[in-house]
């Protein structure tokens, strides 16, 4: 049977309201991930989720008197949002200070969606690294909430030391017992008494490795990858060597971001605005966009 | 009908008693679109003002919401409000058409800019004619033409002592109807003014296609200043910044006028920048308005106001730019030569 085409769909802004004004959202939950990323789950004040939203896409997420910073939906509860925010300037300096309870601003959803639909029926590679979670954990469980419309899952997932992989109880608890899900988590230092015997691998490498002992074919699989500039590069590289067809491989983009609905002018490549159209692309359709 | 430019004042006045009404006049030691009332003499004679139009729709800075903390808790609240109708009176056609740009960014593509639609709803565009387009005006050669405005509600056709009137769209018919007791019946004819500076756009959009790479980019990254003026005075060019007021407990959260010519427009977390070069950020900015724009909504992001030409302090000149563009050969002829 041929396989149907991955496609994502980039037309797919809906008008909710004044695009630049967030609702008040409560922090109902956070988890401390590493030393520099937590997690938050957001609730309205009247206890609902704050809006619906397919996986891959995006929330503005503001905290006056600082600033707005845009975040991938990590997942969606019954009742809250759920984002992972790693601490790298000013304003998730801030985010990381809140406590249970704190009101913060929430707009969005933003942006289009991973392609569930016509990777109905085919083995999820997902790939990976450190604060490339958020995505690749949104799309992953989606697939496993309707897991006999998928292959067999592999997650390939590394971070720089055990200290800083993400999501810890779902990558070594919860997802392994999944059916037919296996996830491979390699470090790229190991650290003395950190307690981690696994893989010691960048992740490109650890890739082809798994690729090779698990026997896994690229015939009727997508792979979908979130990670870093140079973790998207080198395994982007891998992906091709391996045989993947850029059809086939899955992304998402980071930019700049400010107003989320394509019309500040900031995010865009090329012809196209990120915060819209994107952020999920195929590689063959990065392929045809300039390199901006 | 025929609007004696002689008697425009006594009109003027009639339209200022009801609404809001701008006019292009002298400010401050430069020249935009003000408020018609006492002390403000309406320059009918410039071609188009020295700061572009845009702020009537787009102001510099806008509030978008106001926000106040009180412990956890936080309460925002939405600075959108609707417009009295107002009126633009003595447009020139090429700003006239740098609004459409604009509807096409904040009205199109998924998402209503709330905020700009209620002033462009509250709007009334009376478009005059030029009888006299400038040095530095090429608008007939990339996007418009001196004696045309096909949007506007109300078109000034320039016949020298007088206007031939004639309104476009219901909203200028209930105007001009209203305008009756200052207009004459009769007959003029209009000028039809050509502009002398040309572009050749024909092959543009698709040859920048092809020169990502050109060296056209360093060249003209190495003559600009990335001052920022061009954007800034471009009656099109739409970017903006969001950005926050901070008093202690509360605050505001608005936007203003930003520019792809700074260097931490695109600035991200961790000092990766993917427009750190002038030469990328000039790429961007002749990008957008030639050929990027144009794939998205089907027109340039340059309307040959001629505005950027006139007060970069570096002498960039997009209508020379242009000409490179079209004079270049397309990258594939390039890199057939250079495999010969
Ligand atoms: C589509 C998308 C999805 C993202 N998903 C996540 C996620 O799930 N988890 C996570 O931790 N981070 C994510 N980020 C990155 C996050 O938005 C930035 O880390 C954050 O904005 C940094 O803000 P700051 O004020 O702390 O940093 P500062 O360096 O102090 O920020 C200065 C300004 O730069 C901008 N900025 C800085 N870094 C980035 C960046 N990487 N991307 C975009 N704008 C930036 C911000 O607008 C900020 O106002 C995502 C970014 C994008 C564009
Ligand atoms: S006005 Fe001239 S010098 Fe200033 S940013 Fe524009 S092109 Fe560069
Ligand atoms: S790019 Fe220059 S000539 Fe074109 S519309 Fe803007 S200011 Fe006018
Ligand atoms: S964030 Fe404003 S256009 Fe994408």
């Amino acid at each position: 049977m041929p396989k149907t085409p991955i496609e994502v769909s980039h037309g797919c802004a809906r008008n909710n309201g004044e695009p630049y004004v967030p609702q008040v959202c409560r922090v109902i939950d956070i988890q401390e991930q590493t030393h520099d990323v937590k997690s938050f789950r957001l609730q309205t004040l009247d206890g609902k989720r704050p809006f619906a939203c397919e996986p891959g896409q995006l929330g503005m997420f503001s905290d006056p008197p600082y600033g707005e910073c845009m975040f991938a939906v990590a997942g969606v509860g019954e009742d809250y949002c759920e984002f992972i925010v790693k601490n790298v300037g000013f304003t998730t300096n801030h985010l990381h200070e809140l406590s249970v309870g704190d009101e913060v601003g929430l707009r969005g959803p933003y942006g289009n969606w991973f392609p569930y639909e016509s990777a109905k029926g085919r083995d999820m590679l997902f790939i990976g690294g450190g604060i490339g979670m958020p995505p690749v954990r949104a799309f992953l469980r989606h697939c496993l909430a309707h897991r006999e419309d998928y292959g067999r899952i592999d997650f390939v997932y590394s971070a720089s030391t055990y200290d800083d992989l993400v999501c810890k109880d779902d990558l070594f608890n919860v997802w392994p017992n999944e059916p037919d899900t296996h996830v491979h988590v390699s470090v790229y230092h190991a650290k003395e008494g950190d307690g981690w015997d696994g893989a010691v691998s960048y992740t490109a490498p650890y890739l082809e490795q798994v690729f090779a002992e698990e026997g896994l074919s690229t015939e009727n699989a997508c792979a979908v990858l979130c990670g870093g500039p140079s973790l998207f590069r080198t395994c982007r590289e891998s992906l091709l060597k391996l045989g993947f067809a850029p059809e086939d491989i899955v992304t998402t983009l980071e930019a700049r971001m400010k107003c989320g609905v394509g019309k500040c002018g900031r995010c865009n490549v090329g012809g196209v605005f990120i915060c819209l159209e994107g952020p999920v692309f195929t590689e063959a359709e990065l392929a045809r966009m300039p390199r901006d | 009908m025929l609007l004696k430019k002689a008697k425009a004042g006594a009109l003027l006045d009639a339209i200022a008693a009801k609404e809001r009404l701008f006019v292009p006049a002298d400010d401050r030691g430069t020249s935009r679109f003000v408020a018609y009332g006492a002390g403000v003499e309406p320059r009918f004679d410039l071609l188009n003002t020295k700061l572009p139009p845009k702020d009537l729709l787009f102001p510099a800075t806008e509030t978008l919401y106001r926000w106040s903390r009180d412990g956890a808790d936080l309460a925002i609240d939405s600075a959108f409000a609707e417009t009295d109708p107002f009126t633009v009176f003595g447009l020139r056609p090429c700003d006239m058409a740098s609004v459409d740009r604009l509807d096409a960014v904040f009205l199109t593509k998924g998402y209503v800019d709330e905020f700009y639609q209620a002033k462009r709803e509250a709007a009334t565009f009376v478009v005059a004619t030029c009888a006299h387009p400038g040095r530095a005006c090429f608008c007939d050669s990339i996007a418009a033409s001196p004696h045309e405005a096909p949007t506007a509600d109300v078109l000034l056709e320039d016949a020298g002592e007088e206007w031939v009137v004639t309104p476009q769209t219901e909203k200028g018919a209930s105007a001009v109807e209203a305008w009756k007791p200052y207009l004459e019946e009769g007959d003029a004819e209009p000028i039809k003014a050509a502009c002398d500076l040309k572009v050749d756009m024909a092959a543009v959009p698709e040859k920048l296609k092809g020169m990502f790479d050109d060296p056209i980019w360093s060249d003209i990254g190495d003559q600009c200043l990335t001052c920022g003026t061009c954007t800034f005075v471009c009656p099109t060019c739409y970017c903006f910044n969001i950005d926050q007021d901070v008093r202690e407990d509360e605050g505001k959260r608005f936007r203003c006028w930003d520019s792809c010519m700074f260097t931490d427009y695109t600035a991200m977390a961790g000092g990766h920048n993917p427009r750190a070069s002038k030469e990328s950020r000039v790429r961007q900015r002749f990008m957008h308005k030639l050929t990027y724009f144009n794939d998205r909504y089907d027109m340039n992001l340059c309307v040959g106001c001629g505005r950027c030409m006139r007060d970069c302090p570096a002498a960039v000149d997009i209508s020379l730019i242009i000409d490179r563009i079209a004079a270049s050969e397309p990258a594939q002829e390039k890199e057939a030569m250079a495999h010969a």
